[in-house]
């Protein structure tokens, strides 16, 4: 297998798989869409195309028959119903695994399930229509054989190529299917019987007879100006003509199919695609189309990320040496023209650093993409009805940010469909609509990122969680009632606290909530919980903008400085022994009636010196929901840091989140507060 | 911080070579030769990305003995280990000869090594490595070889056994 074509491939499918993803979803709302269902089909069509090219298989198998069964639909045959969905899911998660094992470096797919192929063949026969778990008998494949012919140049000892291969597969295929008295096809002009064909050709052939036994009424496909019928085509007017004839067939016509060619050899016949006329308003959106889709592909271009983060590193490093200038500038009695031209490097420096910014930004529906078929397949399985609302999907953020958030959410949504929403008698019990909504929702907040994650189900109990928690070990009883409402709400991100009554395997385990708690904190986010028994939950994630820069205040030890997460921030005030406590061997400070903890950093980051300077300060931190007193030696300031790795052999070194260069281009480092308490408790 | 690259070719390998009978002795290992405390060790070229004078190392406290802290190479943040630790040797003071050695290990792993000083880059046989024979009971597995070439003995370092633990 040529790995460079494969890999070329695998981008294109990977990305036709993220589409379809989406795409059969939405489909389950409109499954009539004549747009949406020219898309999948398509979607299908071109990584069958792609894989029989390379010669995979399992892949061919599948799509080719996902295609035939989208070819029904979209031609108005069958319905895309539940059903259909299921098998049809079905296949796309096997074409999707493949996809997945292909580009994780696996060469050899396992060989598809039988069952599914049958299905997905009955289904196209329009005789699959009895959910399929109760009705395995039926589903055995048909006994009936047939003798596929061979093409007539082909060596029957000899090797085959994929193309003939993919010739026999789909004449096989197609014998159940296309109509015994289908009009024969016949080759273009120009084109010599006993060459070779392009694939352009042959490709051409296989979408002719396809849709000969489809779809009867039958319109001219007209090429576009200026195209030498005899010539050969380039791909973007093959492109246009399948258009052309995809939007036909979607509506009420099929390409013309001209008469007489050998019918023992359909596997080599070839369509002719007439220059005649057809109206032009056709033509024109064809045209259309296609310069959008050609514009979009010119417009993009694909990046390795580790690229992206050399230029991010660059580009740091350039601001650094432009403030060294800037400094120069106003130390030295510079000339103006100096000081000018340092200005504009200043000004282009901040512009390029933006735009570096910026193109590692990705629109939230990434993450969002996926939950249509979480939410789908989850409330199939537990019977429930569910409308799942995306809003805000084309809100920008950092790249690894989305990628970082997708686990979390998938956990949340989960939980609202298996927690949250309530079994559709029940809902109607309680006077509500028999349709349970979960809104899954993202919008921009200053430099920060609001997500939301709301549904109209049962609500939490306070009290339930109060006494849960006592239950549990968590707290004791007096704590527990002095909780407030929103605090108890809280109690459910705790580790070791699960309310389901049954522990299903779709949450329950209560390990989660505490998970997606501290990845959230990982991301230097909050989470925030509002509930109404019996009106629904809504749970509210902040998150920075970007994980790159990272606003910080900067604090020193014995010149050394250390960069603190300026969200987990709350006060600085100057340190004052008298106002300290030592309790239980713990000191603590005296705030507004309530003793903090205190931790001094000196203990840790500079060992040598006393523990007690003047001028010190407190900086009171809040880490979940507790919050701590570090003293340091003096206070230096906001500062916007670019986070850096500290590498592998400090990674496990407890108290940091990484590196950064400071304004001076010294090293700061930046201090992980969970990590930190954690050295002094 | 002034640094010099190493080249990675291989072209020039002949040139470098002072005996004619070498040629006679198959592929040689291009290596880095350094010394820490009187003995000579050696490290792969192409294990090696830069050799870096000392400037300025920042702490790392609660970091490992053998750490000396992170350095800034054009924005990227290194950690640089004492070889002399590492080796379990007695650490001595920094001074103007010694050198950090930046390995690559993959591209998403760099190490700086500081060594007492770089000597020069040598082409050594492959054949003139052996094994050690040590007789302890478990040599150090980081030395991939030894060789007695020139006059010299020399140990060439194998850095993905070293820092492979750090994983």
């Amino acid at each position: 297998m040529d790995e460079e074509i494969l890999g070329d491939f695998l981008v294109e499918a990977s990305e036709l798989v993220e589409q379809l993803n989406g795409q059969l979803i939405a489909l389950e709302q409109s499954p009539t869409d004549a747009n949406l269902l020219n898309a999948v089909f398509r979607g299908f069509h071109t990584v069958k195309g792609g894989a029989g090219f390379l010669g995979i298989v399992p892949l061919v198998e599948v799509c080719h028959r996902a295609e035939n069964v989208f070819d029904k639909i979209r031609n108005g045959d069958l319905a895309y119903d539940a059903v259909a969905a299921d098998v049809i899911l079905r296949a796309f998660d096997v074409i999707s695994d493949a996809i997945e094992a292909l580009n994780a470096g696996e060469r050899d797919l396992p060989k598809n399930d039988a069952q599914l192929l049958t299905e997905l063949d009955l289904l196209a026969k329009g005789q699959l229509s009895v959910p399929s778990s109760t009705n395995n008998t039926f589903l055995q494949p048909s006994p009936r054989s047939v003798s596929l012919q061979l093409p007539e140049d082909l060596d029957p000892d000899g090797e085959m190529t994929d193309e003939e291969f993919e010739a026999l597969l789909q004449q096989r295929d197609g014998l159940g299917q296309t109509r015994p008295d289908a009009p024969p096809l016949r080759l273009p002009e120009g084109v010599d019987p006993d060459g070779e064909m392009t694939d352009e050709e042959f490709e051409a052939l296989l979408q002719q007879r396809d849709g000969l036994g489809q779809t009867p009424p039958i319109a001219p496909l007209k090429l576009p100006e200026g195209v030498d019928p005899d010539g050969e085509m380039s791909d973007e007017e093959f492109e246009a003509l399948l258009q052309q004839r995809d939007r036909l067939t979607g509506g009420k016509a099929l390409s013309e199919v001209s008469d007489s060619a050998a019918p023992s050899t359909p596997g080599i016949a070839t369509a002719e695609l007439r220059s005649s006329p057809s109206q032009p308003t056709q033509r024109d959106e064809s045209d259309a189309v296609n310069s959008a889709t050609k514009a979009n592909a010119e417009s993009t271009v694909r990046v390795d990320t580790r690229r992206l983060d050399e230029i991010m590193n660059l580009v740091g490093e350039l601001v650094l040496v432009r403030n060294r200038l800037l400094t120069l500038r106003g130390s030295h009695g510079s000339s103006e023209e100096i000081a000018n031209a340092v200005g504009n490097l200043d000004h282009v420096t901040t512009d390029l650093q933006n735009s570096v910014m910026k193109t590692r930004m990705q629109p939230v529906k990434k993450v969002f993409g996926r939950f249509p078929r979480v939410v789908r397949d989850l409330a199939r399985k537990l019977g429930k009805e569910i409308e799942l609302e995306l809003k805000g999907e084309e809100t920008d953020l950092d790249k690894n940010l989305v990628e970082a958030l997708a686990d979390p959410l998938v956990h949340l949504v989960r939980n609202s469909v298996d927690h949250g929403i309530e079994m559709p008698s029940v809902r109607l019990a309680a006077g509500k609509s028999k349709v349970g909504k979960v809104i899954l929702a993202a919008e921009q907040e200053g430099d920060h990122i609001l997500l939301s994650i709301t549904d109209d189900g049962k609500g939490m109990d306070p009290d339930v969680l109060r006494r849960k928690a006592v239950e549990k070990g968590l707290l004791d009883e007096v704590a527990a009632n002095q909780l407030d409402d929103k605090s108890a709400f809280e109690l459910i991100l705790s580790a070791g606290f699960s309310t389901a009554e049954q522990i299903s395997d779709i949450s329950g385990r209560g390990v989660g909530m505490d998970v997606v708690k501290t990845m959230i904190t990982k991301l230097n986010g909050s989470i925030d919980i509002r509930s109404v028994l019996g009106q629904g939950t809504q749970i509210n994630i902040r998150v920075p903008l970007t994980l790159a820069i990272l606003p910080t205040l900067m604090v020193s030890f014995a010149e050394e400085s250390y960069a603190i997460p300026l969200t987990s921030v709350q006060e600085i005030f100057d340190y004052d022994p008298l106002k300290t406590n030592k309790i239980d061997g713990q000191r603590m400070v005296r705030l507004r009636e309530r003793s903090v903890p205190l931790y001094y950093l000196n203990e840790w980051l500079a060992p040598e010196g006393p523990l007690e300077k003047d001028n010190q300060k407190v900086v009171i931190v809040a880490i979940g929901n507790q919050r701590a007193g570090l003293v340091v030696d003096q206070v230096n300031g906001q500062e916007e840091v670019v986070i850096k790795p500290l590498g592998v052999m400090l990674k496990k070194v407890a108290g940091y989140a990484g590196a950064t260069i400071t304004g001076n281009g010294n090293i700061a480092l930046i201090l992980d507060l969970p990590g930190v308490i954690q050295r002094f408790v | 911080m002034s640094f010099y690259t190493l080249q990675k070719s291989e072209s020039n390998a002949a040139l470098l070579n002072d005996y004619d009978d070498e040629a006679f002795l198959g592929p040689n290992i291009r290596c880095v030769m350094f010394a820490l405390d009187r003995e000579t060790y050696g490290i792969q070229v192409s294990k090696i990305h830069e050799v870096l004078r000392v400037g300025q190392i920042r702490r790392v406290p609660g970091a490992g003995r053998q750490v000396l802290g992170v350095i800034n190479v054009r924005g990227v943040i290194v950690t640089v280990v004492d070889a002399r630790v590492l080796f379990n040797m007695n650490p001595k003071p920094i001074d103007d000869l010694c050198r950090i050695i930046i390995v690559e290990l993959d591209s998403e792993r760099t190490v700086g090594i500081l060594v007492d000083f770089v000597m020069e880059v040598k082409d050594i046989p492959e054949k003139k490595f052996e094994p050690l024979s040590s007789t302890k009971d478990n040599p150090s597995r980081y030395i991939h070889g030894i060789a007695h070439f020139q006059e010299q003995v020399i140990i060439l370092i194998d850095v993905d056994t070293l820092f492979g633990h750090y994983e």
